[in-house]
């Protein structure tokens, strides 16, 4: 028994080494160790490393929806404007008067609802993904307008205020502390539960997993649904962290779930990757873009190295697939 | 022409778009009768001619079976590069022609990252826009560049006191490439290689070369609809008003562009452009705030996708699933 | 001299398979060559070297002394070498005249000459005496006039040498006869014809020489008119057949009725019936798109049904997607394995137990997968199946076509899962004949453990020599019933070609 057991644990232990994540992790290592130099050390201070953390949150709940759909096969690019639309509806919901617990609950059943419509655009007409959830986000952008009206508008709620800005034990940020714990969650359901398998089996082949009983629209409805919940929990997150909704809210982090996604190792094609490789590539993205700002790059720049990163982070993903392919055919 | 030819013209989609965007402007009319006086309607063709000089070079690219969601991006790079250019005291002409130039290296880079590398097109193009966007932010400090040039206004000019440059760029543009489209071996490629790439390959065509020029001419319209716009503002915005992007794509679809390849034609894509454009300065003038108007070209592409699933998409399908149900005899291995 | 084609030993390698190893033969001018073999021998794979989409790792091809490398499809097309597929390479959107020239267009000095590009199609279409509109989306033609359009593609390439991949597989008799007299022509001016079929009538029909292929090796060549159907079959196989099929050990008690069908119609079928015992092997015979597939796939759930009754087990039931069947106990191992059998980037394990996961949990409110449980299934399949596998986890993609196979065979008769009723579309396609032999053992294996299983093939032999009952269709209905031991290939064939 101890026997396989170890066998088992080194075989594990040396596909790891030789895997994508560690290059990554390595990866993520030359890139701390990068900033920590360039900003002579600032970049390494406890306060810096609070600042990364609590920056996470909210890619950190982008990535976790947009990563399951990834699996799954599809793909989410509204979930920019679905989160802002989120925030925005949630602090004109509590301007109005909602309690915070309905207005809460109301919000994350907007975003999965929005989750769902996307489902049904995709389904209903066979669209591609990234065509019809483009199209939805025009649709939220004109709502955001709408509801925004011009104007930021201010939400002061303690608890809000606790959950965005909040730390526990001094160096923990409690919205980061929720996204992580949202992230343990979901990697125990892909793997260890039949629901986790079956999308993975949906993702790598939507008929055979069909006859084999898995429902694979059924699938696409419900990790809409998840991917538009998540997005409004990060829209709530940058409300709860600025106090206030305007109307540009998540959209500058538009597209950082699927960069932080493809960097951990879940491919466009579906079927592959998990949590932990989200994780550190979503520590990659991260540290980046924090590294970037510390050592004084404007905002407007950054732009440049997030498109670059993405395209980086893109052509490991094919490079990858290439080698697996070639390697059987 | 036949009796048939114009039975088949009557029947087809082209004509049914046709009779919308006449219902939908003379509906607007009927609203306020000033909708069509010669201002207004002057001011429409203006404001479509820069999303409809993109959406021809989507068109092609879509024909062709490949995409470019950087096109608006693109497009505010040209009016930055070539304001910058002029700024600098270079004439207009040859700043113009050097901003198409830089225009045509973005293409053949999204050309080659999609092409080369094999990164899917709708995203690495997206990873593009953002860089693009963020040079144009981090060159102009998200300022507006003016450009004091009065031989450079060009742009809000008329010919010959009625039609607006810019609109005339627009229909030459669309006879060119309907030119190229019905009446030359690289147009009949084109559609030949966005409907069977493998039927391309195998009938001795070269697609990702097809793909590339395709992928270029895309850019420098894009950025050719960007100094077009800043000739006629006289100054270059790092920031875009609207979704140009999304109108572009929409009106190329609208019009009967095959999204996934294969078949479409620029006078479709003009009544796209057209119907698109009229409807959406009509919200204007019923001085609905811009949000509805962005709701509702989001919708428009919704339901123009779902007009390509039934119509051109059908067809494909037909022959597409035998194919492939036959394409995948096993052991005889690919 | 007269033209020729060669080919010089020509290899081919793919992982984990060789597909072709050192062909050598060669095709006179003014003949045709009818190139035969089983799935997997490796005809397209050669037509595909001819026709510059694929290289070969070795060997060369010859034509009329010259010698030719093909690089891509261009290179073999300017050479003057015109491969029609299967698999119909046209652009459904362009009308019948832009798809039947694709390249060379008439033009003038305003561009291309639509109204001279009508006119030539025209005339091509005509020569072939068709009904055809050249101005008509190619989309919109049914798929025999489409495979028609290929050919005339081919035609007016006016290509030295011509290669058909089974062009008669989605014809009319009247198309086949069009088709037959225009490869006589070719014939006659002088081209290189190669012809791939699997029909004999046709071989012997129309062909001149026969090349026989088989795993990939050059088996004999021989003139059509010294052979006959029996010698060709036997150097297909390489073997006599007979005694596979006599060796088998077949259940003989019959059960219950299990599935009875009545008067099941969809969009493909047409008033189908038929009914099934526990413990008997039931054939479905036909041509390809005679509508074998498409009656499991109604009766599994996977395609709406249109009318008629499915009684299994003695009730009605019809199933509105393929989950329902699977708990109810019907199991489907889909016609294409690689395209709907498996799921080619996961690992053995997960291919296994994918329909019976519900049944291998564990802990708190039974939420979490016992990997132990899937481990122990999965090894008992390995063994039980003999698949060789270097590991549970080896990914399935990794496998050997018949290993594949075995995964999905497993997947549908382990111990967790309660089929009674075992579908098997095509087991064999693509798979040596040694492993084909074991799978025939299998089935009947499987009817002697008291599964009733469905059993579909495009190979004659293997239909009417496995099952114990045959159903032949044509065109979406059923044409005719045989039982094993009065059925032959002349009588099956007969009511598959039915009209």
């Amino acid at each position: 028994m101890s026997g396989t057991t170890q066998k088992r644990t080194l075989t594990a232990l040396k596909r790891f080494i030789v895997s994508k994540t560690a290059a990554m992790i390595l990866l993520f290592i030359l890139l701390s160790a990068a900033f920590a130099i360039i900003s002579k050390g600032i970049f390494i201070k406890p306060k810096n490393l609070v600042n990364i953390l609590s920056s996470m949150a909210i890619s950190a709940f982008l990535t976790e929806g947009v990563a399951l759909l990834m699996i799954s096969g599809k793909l989410d690019l509204s979930t920019g404007a679905s989160g802002t639309l989120c925030g925005m509806f949630l602090a004109y919901i509590l301007r109005a008067g909602f309690p915070l617990i309905p207005a809460l609950v109301v919000t994350i059943v907007l975003g999965a609802v929005i989750g769902f419509i996307n489902a049904l655009v995709v389904n209903s007409m066979d669209i591609a993904p990234f065509i019809a959830t483009l199209a939805t986000s025009s649709v939220m952008t004109g709502f955001i307008y709408l509801i925004a009206n011009k104007k930021t508008i201010d939400v002061s709620n303690p608890v809000l205020k606790y959950y965005g800005k909040g730390m526990l034990f001094d160096y923990v940020p409690v919205s980061a502390l929720v996204a992580f714990a949202a992230m343990v969650v979901i990697g125990i359901i892909l793997h260890k539960t039949e629901f986790g398998r079956n999308i993975y089996l949906v993702g790598g082949n939507p008929t055979a997993a069909m006859l084999a009983g898995v429902n694979p629209k059924k699938m696409s409805y419900i990790l809409f649904s998840t991917c538009g919940f998540f997005s409004a929990l990060a829209g709530i997150t940058l409300v709860s962290r600025l106090q206030s909704a305007s109307i540009t809210g998540i959209s500058a982090q538009r597209f950082q779930g699927i960069t932080a996604a493809v960097l951990g190792g879940i491919s466009f094609g579906g079927g592959s990757g998990g949590m932990a490789g989200a994780f550190v590539g979503l520590l990659i993205l991260s540290t980046f873009s924090n590294g970037l700002t510390v050592i004084g790059v404007s905002p407007h720049w950054q732009n440049v190295a997030s498109g670059l990163l993405l395209l980086f982070a893109l052509t490991l993903d094919v490079l990858n697939e290439k080698r697996i392919t070639n390697t059987v055919a | 022409m036949n009796v048939q030819a114009v039975k088949r013209v009557l029947k087809s989609k082209k004509a049914l778009l046709l009779l919308i965007t006449v219902v939908v402007i003379a509906a607007f009319y009927f609203v306020n009768p000033n909708y069509l006086s010669m201002d207004s309607i002057r001011g429409t063709m203006q404001r479509m001619s820069i999303t409809g000089i993109m959406a021809l070079g989507i068109a092609c690219l879509f024909i062709s079976g490949g995409i470019d969601l950087a096109s608006s991006s693109e497009c505010l790079f040209g009016g930055v590069v070539c304001g910058l250019l002029i700024k600098s005291g270079i004439p207009w002409g040859w700043a113009v022609a050097a901003t198409l130039a830089v225009g045509g290296v973005i293409g053949a880079l999204n050309a080659f990252l999609a092409l080369k590398i094999g990164l899917m097109p709708f995203i690495s193009t997206i990873a593009i826009s953002s860089v693009l966007q963020g040079i144009n932010l981090g060159v102009t400090n998200a300022q507006n560049i003016p450009i004091p040039n009065p031989t450079f206004a060009w742009g809000s000019r008329n010919l010959f006191g009625i039609l607006p440059i810019p609109f005339v760029i627009m229909i030459v543009l669309i006879i060119v490439y309907e030119y190229v489209l019905k009446r030359t071996q690289f147009g009949r490629n084109m559609y030949i290689v966005g409907g069977n790439v493998y039927a391309a390959r195998l009938s001795g065509l070269n697609p990702d070369r097809i793909l590339t020029v395709l992928y270029i001419n895309n850019a420098v319209v894009s950025t050719l609809a960007g100094i077009v716009l800043a000739s006629r503002m006289q100054s270059a915005s790092p920031l875009s008003m609207s979704d140009s992007q999304m109108d572009a794509i929409t009106a190329a679809i609208l019009g009967g562009i095959a999204f996934y390849g294969g078949g479409g034609d620029m006078s479709g894509c003009l009544i796209g452009i057209l119907l698109l454009n009229f409807f959406s300065s009509g919200l204007n003038m019923l001085a609905l705030e811009s949000y509805w108007t962005t709701i509702a070209s989001g919708l428009l592409l919704i339901i123009a996708l779902m007009f390509d699933y039934l119509n051109e998409r059908a067809a494909q399908r037909a022959l597409k699933v035998k194919t492939t149900a036959r394409a995948a005899a096993p052991g005889e291995a690919k | 001299m007269s033209e020729y084609l060669e080919f010089q030993g020509i290899s081919k390698a793919y992982p984990g398979v060789q597909a072709l190893s050192d062909i050598s033969f060669r095709a006179e001018a003014g003949r045709v060559l009818a190139l035969l073999g089983e799935n997997g021998a490796g005809k397209s794979t050669l037509l595909k070297i001819l026709s510059g989409d694929i290289r070969p790792d070795a060997g060369g091809i010859v034509i009329s002394g010259e010698e030719m490398s093909f690089p891509t499809p261009r290179d073999a097309i300017l050479a003057g070498v015109s491969v029609i597929y299967q698999e119909r390479q046209l652009v459904p959107l362009l009308s019948v005249m832009e798809n039947i020239f694709p390249g060379a267009l008439p033009k003038t000095a305003l561009g291309i000459d639509k109204n001279r590009l009508r006119a030539e199609a025209k005339a091509v279409i005509g020569k072939f005496g068709l009904p055809i509109d050249p101005d008509e989306p190619v989309g919109r033609l049914s798929v025999a006039y489409q495979q028609m359009v290929e050919i005339m593609k081919a035609y007016t390439r006016n290509s030295r040498i011509i290669a058909f991949d089974e062009p008669t597989a989605p014809l009319t008799d009247t198309e086949t006869d069009i088709l037959f007299r225009l490869i006589g022509d070719l014939k006659a001016e002088g081209k290189i014809i190669i012809y791939v079929s699997h029909r004999m009538a046709e071989i012997f029909k129309i062909t001149d020489d026969v090349v026989v292929l088989k795993d990939g090796k050059f088996v004999k060549a021989m003139r059509t008119q010294d052979t006959d159907e029996r010698a060709l079959i036997q150097a297909m196989v390489g073997r006599d057949i007979g005694d596979t099929y006599s060796n088998l050990s077949r259940n003989e008690e019959y059960g219950d009725v299990l599935l009875e069908v009545r008067g099941l119609c969809t969009d493909a079928l047409d008033d189908v019936s038929f009914s099934l015992r526990r413990g008997e092997v039931l054939g479905l015979a036909g041509l390809v798109g005679a509508g074998r597939t498409e009656v499991v796939r109604a009766i599994f759930g996977a395609d709406a049904i249109e009318a008629g009754e499915i009684i299994f087990e003695g009730k009605q039931v019809r199933f509105t997607e393929p989950r329902d069947a699977i708990r109810a106990g019907i199991a489907l191992c889909p016609e294409d394995r690689k395209e709907q059998g498996l799921i080619l980037s996961r690992s053995v394990r997960e291919n296994v137990t994918m329909p019976v996961l519900s049944k291998l949990k564990k802990g708190l409110f039974n939420m979490f997968l016992d990997r132990d449980a899937e481990n122990r299934l999965t090894q008992e399949v390995i063994d039980q199946f003999t698949i060789r596998t270097p590991s549970i986890n080896k990914i399935a993609r990794e496998l050997s076509g018949g290993n594949q196979q075995k995964v999905i065979l497993g997947r549908w008769t382990n111990e967790k899962v309660s089929t009674k009723l075992l579908i098997l579309d095509e087991p064999t396609k693509g798979i040596d004949v040694a492993t084909k032999a074991e799978i025939y053992q299998m089935v009947c294996d499987f009817a002697k453990a008291g599964f009733a299983v469905i059993f579909i093939s495009s190979e004659l032999t293997e239909v009417i020599n496995v099952s114990d009952r045959i159903i032949v269709m044509h065109n979406g209905h059923i044409t005719g019933e045989v039982m094993r031991q009065e059925a032959t290939e002349e009588n099956v064939l007969a009511l598959a070609m039915l009209d």
